[in-house]
Formats: structure tokens, sequence, C-alpha cells
């Protein structure tokens, strides 16, 4: 009997192997660095069947563990990643597991979040993977699951979060205020100073992207625009997320970059610099076929 | 880490910045002798600043009932019991504080509340302590049973630790006046400083996705007025004001004096090492184990202090001058059986009886053919 017991245990222990190395239902071939290869058209969507013929880079996710604080205990160990460019842009797929969705930004509760990195400029000697560093900044384009709810349709409104919740009355709903006045809306906006003083995450959120510069840990500051776009999708307890952005300058000059990647679990209240993240991958781009 | 001077604890002690004491520095003394939990300081600071979409919870003034009151849930208690139990030697703290006790990978020893921790704003409220009330409660002497109202905002700390855990220094010190603020502009929520600051008083906005906190209400310190929660206090338990460092400390500086000088306001929680600005005169019904946890080791000589107000003018006229005043009153001085309340040049902003005169009036009033009652 505990013959059969420990067989039967032996068996779902490779059936479970199975499952891991068909992640996505395909056995996919795992190239050592991205590349990117060249379509004519970028598709809009992270599930286009496009994505199909592109090659696929497994990278290793690291603990942010430089600088505090720091992330101690690995949360998400793998993002697959891949690339498909056309003349002027580049669209990157990132996916990684993960058994909770979190999309809702609360007290104590944060949201599931990715990140793809370029250094500004090009050239061999790289600036440092995490942030770059003062003098040798990097570019970043970063999702947010909680920015995607609300550019899918989550209400912004604080019945959306607490759905319970009794509210009397807001001063902006005076009923001397005509409602969608100018008056009002500079009402409501005093009452929200982030929106008052126009930082860009406290929206509204017209895509689920930002675009960002760094010049060391902790000086993440807005692009003066963001030009990268993206759309995630949850689906069988993993992320799929498309991140299309200009294509990086060095790149597009000389075929070559370096790429680096982050990924956040909002269910273990990761956020900012609690976060896995990996070095500097290479990533090539390698004409259509 | 740099090492800097906290003189509440008498030590050096490691923080993440280096000593940088504004030119002025926001401070505040609450005597909780005289709260009645009215929160019209909490509706005030409310309908002022924090009555938009997303900050419904958020309550930059709060006045809880010790011993069972908590907003957010346990704040203190989580912290202490993280911290472990400490010690002082005399005035000299030779426990940790929250910096020095950071785990690995962190900047701060914090915790983070839950989201429901900031569902029961008045949990515990008027819950007595001392004795189990199940059944036959009567009234004894000495009274056993007790619990005490306690006014909080934020501490405008000298060494904020919601300024040092924020990884992109969005939170910053005014060199002007010592208020710590969070910039708007700057913050992206990662919700570092409401785990940090031991006193939950920075609050996560869900609806614009950043932290915010008390704001000292600058806007009226820079017009020379007092913040909305003093102005509104019904029980005139507050004063604001500047205070120096102890070796400058200058007796016409009413929060000098009453810090300093007679030291019968105290710190809250001064262990954890933020040097926090807002000074409590502890409430003298209270057991002194439980209280010096809270104010430190100055408790027994705050208290007796206090107790002998009644013979002492200054300290007396002092505490009249508590909410008299719209305006800050930086000075002051007592001649005879009144209080001055001056501006920092010596003029004159306020004059107040000691003793308010007694007017006798007849119970009916002849010219409005009226019968009086008792209002005063
Ligand atoms: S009380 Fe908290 S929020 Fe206020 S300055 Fe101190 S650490 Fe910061
Ligand atoms: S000082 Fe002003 S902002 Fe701070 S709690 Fe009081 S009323 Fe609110
Ligand atoms: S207004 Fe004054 S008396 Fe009333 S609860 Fe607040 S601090 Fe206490």
């Amino acid at each position: 009997m505990r013959r059969l017991a420990m067989r039967l245990s032996v068996l779902s222990a490779a059936i479970g192997c199975l499952a891991l190395l068909s992640c996505g239902g395909r056995h996919e071939k795992t190239t050592p660095e991205i590349v990117a290869r060249g379509v004519a058209t970028l598709p809009g969507d992270p599930e286009d069947r496009i994505w199909e013929k592109a090659p696929v880079h497994v990278a290793t996710l690291l603990l942010q563990d430089m600088v505090e604080p720091r992330l101690l205990e690995a949360s998400t160990t793998h993002v697959r990643i891949q690339a498909l460019a056309d003349g002027s842009r580049l669209a990157i797929r990132m996916s990684w597991d993960d058994s909770t969705r979190s999309d809702l930004l609360a007290p104590g509760k944060f949201g599931d979040a990715c990140a793809v990195q370029f250094p500004v400029e090009g050239g061999a000697d790289l600036p440092a993977p995490q942030m770059g560093e003062e003098g040798r900044p990097v570019e970043i384009a970063f999702w947010s699951a909680a920015w995607q709810a609300l550019v899918d349709g989550r209400p912004r409104d604080i019945h959306a979060i607490y759905p319970g919740a009794k509210v009397d009355h807001y001063p902006y709903e005076a009923g001397s205020l005509e409602p969608g006045s100018s008056e009002q809306t500079a009402m409501e906006s005093r009452y929200a100073p982030a929106r008052a003083v126009g930082n860009p995450v406290a929206g509204p959120h017209d895509r689920p992207v930002q675009d960002l510069l760094a010049a060391g840990p902790g000086t993440l500051t807005p692009a003066e625009r963001t030009l990268s776009d993206g759309k995630g999708r949850f689906a069988s307890a993993s992320w799929v997320v498309l991140v299309s952005r200009p294509l990086p300058a060095t790149l597009a000059h000389t075929g070559r970059a370096q790429a680096a990647f982050a990924v956040w679990e909002g269910g273990n209240r990761e956020a900012g610099a609690r976060k896995m993240r990996t070095g500097w991958i290479p990533i090539s781009l390698e004409e259509g076929r | 880490m740099a090492l800097v001077h906290n003189w509440q604890l008498d030590r050096a002690m490691s923080y993440w910045y280096p000593e940088s004491r504004p030119k002025k520095q926001f401070a505040a003394v609450f005597d909780t002798n005289k709260c009645i939990a009215c929160q019209t300081c909490t509706l005030a600071c409310k309908t002022t600043w924090t009555s938009g979409q997303g900050q419904e919870y958020m309550l930059w003034n709060n006045v809880e009932s010790k011993p069972y009151g908590f907003y957010p849930l346990g704040w203190d208690v989580q912290l202490l019991e993280r911290l472990g139990g400490q010690s002082w030697s005399g005035r000299h703290y030779e426990g940790r504080t929250i910096f020095e006790a950071a785990g690995a990978g962190e900047r701060v020893l914090g915790w983070r509340p839950d989201e429901l921790d900031y569902a029961y704003p008045n949990v515990g409220e008027d819950d007595s302590a001392g004795a189990e009330l199940q059944t036959g409660a009567f009234m004894e002497l000495p009274h056993t049973k007790w619990f005490f109202y306690l006014a909080r905002i934020c501490n405008h700390c000298t060494y904020p630790a919601c300024l040092a855990s924020c990884p992109r220094s969005s939170i910053y010190k005014r060199q002007e006046d010592g208020v710590v603020l969070i910039d708007q502009s700057r913050c992206r929520g990662y919700q570092e400083c409401v785990r940090a600051c031991p006193y939950k008083k920075t609050f996560f906005n869900p609806m614009t996705s950043t932290s915010e906190k008390c704001i000292g209400c600058f806007p009226k310190i820079e017009m020379g007025q007092q913040p909305q929660c003093f102005v509104n206090c019904i029980g005139k338990i507050r004063h604001v004001g500047w205070i120096s460092r102890p070796e400058d400390a200058r007796p016409d500086n009413p929060v000098d004096y009453l810090v300093h000088i007679r030291k019968v306001a105290l710190p809250l929680y001064p262990q954890w090492g933020l040097e926090p600005n807002v000074y409590y005169i502890p409430p003298v019904h209270v057991p002194r184990s439980f209280l010096r946890m809270m104010f430190g080791p100055g408790v027994d000589h705050a208290i007796e202090s206090y107790r002998k107000a009644p013979d002492d003018p200054d300290l007396v006229g002092l505490l009249s001058l508590f909410g008299s005043s719209p305006q800050i009153v930086p000075r002051w001085k007592r001649l005879g059986d009144s209080v001055i309340g001056l501006t920092e040049a010596g003029a004159e902003i306020l004059r107040v009886p000691m003793k308010e005169p007694v007017h006798i009036r007849k119970a009916f009033d002849l010219a409005a053919g009226v019968t009086r009652t008792n209002t005063p």
C-alpha cells in the first residue's frame, strides 16, 4: 500500500514537471538573448497569433537587494520575453506566472506591474542595470495592472474600490456648483492634490504605460511625454503584457542593444524598490522572414 | 546611516540622513487633561483638507481613547511589540530606536496596517481600563478605572521616519518651519512612508495613488495663524509655536517654557527616536507605568508640576493662554494676574486675565422683564 502511494506521488510529481515545461501549451526554444523579429505591422495585442512565431527568451529574475528598501525573498522567478519590431517601433511581450491578480491600489494593497529599460546612450560601456547612474540615464516604460483596469473601464470612483461605501456628500457636489462646470471640476481637483498638481500617477489614465527616465535609484522622473503604449491580459494564473515603444536609437542604428526588465508582484506587496529584476540582456534585430 | 543627536533620548543615534535642523521648528503642546474628545479638531481638519474622494478614511487629526482606542487599529502596540522591551536610565535612553532596530534591507523598523485597520476610527472609545467592569460596577475611591483622550496630528518630527523611508525622496522637511510634507507631484504611492511612520500619520489615497499627510496647515502658519485643529479646539487644549534646542531654550517662548524649562510637556513615544514635536501634558489620573511607556521618563516630574499649577502663577498663566487667539503666539509674559501673548518682536497680541472677574446678576432682569437662567 505504502509502495503504491509512493509510486503515485512520483507519478504526480512527474506530471507536474511536464506541465511546467509546456508552460502556455507550447514547447518553445529559448534563445540565449532577445531577438526582435522584423515584421511589417506590429500587433496591438499580447494575444495576437503573430507572437507564436516570435523567439522566446526566458529571463531569470533577481532580487532587488542592492538598495534599501530591498526585497529579501524571491517571488516571481522568470519572465518570458519576446520582441517584434517594425521600422520605427519595438513591441515587447512579457509574460510571467502569478497566482494572484492584483490590480487595485488601496491602503496595504499593491498592483502587479512590469517595466522594460534601455540605456539612453548606446555603446559597450553600460550604466548600472539598476535604474542607471548619474550622468548615464536609462529610459523606462512602466506598465501597471491598476492602470490597465482603469483603461479597460473600471470607473474612477471610490465605489469601484469599496462597493459598499456610503458617502453623504463631497464638497464639489454642493448644490451651488453646476455639475460638470469648470468651477465644479476645479473644486474636485482641489480635493485630489496629486491630480491638481498634475502628477501622472494620479490619472486620468489614457493608457496603462508610462515613460520614465532615471539616473540612479530614487531618481525616477516622468518623461516629457509618454510615447509608449501597451496592453496586459491576465489569464490562467499568468500575466501577458505587451509594451510597445519607439525603437531605441542604438537598436535602430546598430541592430543591437541591451535591455533590462522588472516585475512587481502586487500580492506580495511589491512596489518601487521592492521588485524582481534582471541584469542587462542583449537584444538584437532580426530581419523578417 | 548618519549619526545625529536626539535630545529627547539624551544621546546620539543613527538616522538615514545627516542632522539638518530647520531654521524654525513647528511644535505644539497638547494638555490631555483638558480634552473632551468632542472631535471638533478632527472635523475642522477633515472639512478643510480631506473631504475629497479617496480621503474618506484619512484622519490627519484624530482623537482616540487610550488604552483601547487606536487609529489605525493597534498602531502603537503593533510597533511596541515588534520593537520589544527597551529601557531608560534616567533621561538617557538605553534601548534601540526604530532606525537602529531596522531589519535587513529596511531603513526603518515599521509595520504595514491592513486595509481593514482603517475601518474603525472610534474603536475603544470611552472604554475604561483598570478593572473588570462586567458586573456590579460601583463608585470606589480612589477611582481605579481610567481612560484618557489622546489627540493626535503629525508630529512634524525632527527625524521623520516617513521622510527616511521614501526611496524617491518625495518627502521633505521645510527649512523655514520644520513642517514635513509629501511632494504630491513626486510621490508614486509606494506606501513606504505608511509602513514607516510609527504614528501612522501618512495615509494612502486610493483615488490618486499617492500618500498624503497633515500639512501643519502651512498656508495658515505662513500667515501667522494657528492651524485649523488648534483654533477650533473646544477644550482649548492646544498651543502651537516654535521649539528651540534645549540649550537655546527661552523662558519667554511658551513651548520652550513648557517643554524645556518646566518639563511639563512630553513627547509621544520618544523611544522610537523621531524627536516628535507635539508635546503632551500627561493625564494626571492614569497609571504611571502606562504613561512612562507612552511619554518617557519625565512623566512623574511633569504630573507633579502640573498638579501644583494652582500655586504656580507662571504655569497657570501660560496654560490660560491656550486657545485664546487665532494668531500664533510665539512669546509671552505674566504681569500680575494677567498673561500677555506677544509677537516675536514683543508687540502685544492679547491679554488674558488669569482669574475671570465674577459678576453677580440679579435673578430677575428688570430692564428686560425676564427671569435669568443660569447661562454663563
Ligand atoms: S509623525 Fe509620521 S508622518 Fe509625521 S513627520 Fe513624523 S514620521 Fe512623518
Ligand atoms: S495642523 Fe492642519 S493639516 Fe494638520 S491635523 Fe491640524 S488641521 Fe489638519
Ligand atoms: S477639539 Fe480639542 S477638546 Fe475637542 S477632541 Fe479635539 S483636542 Fe479634544
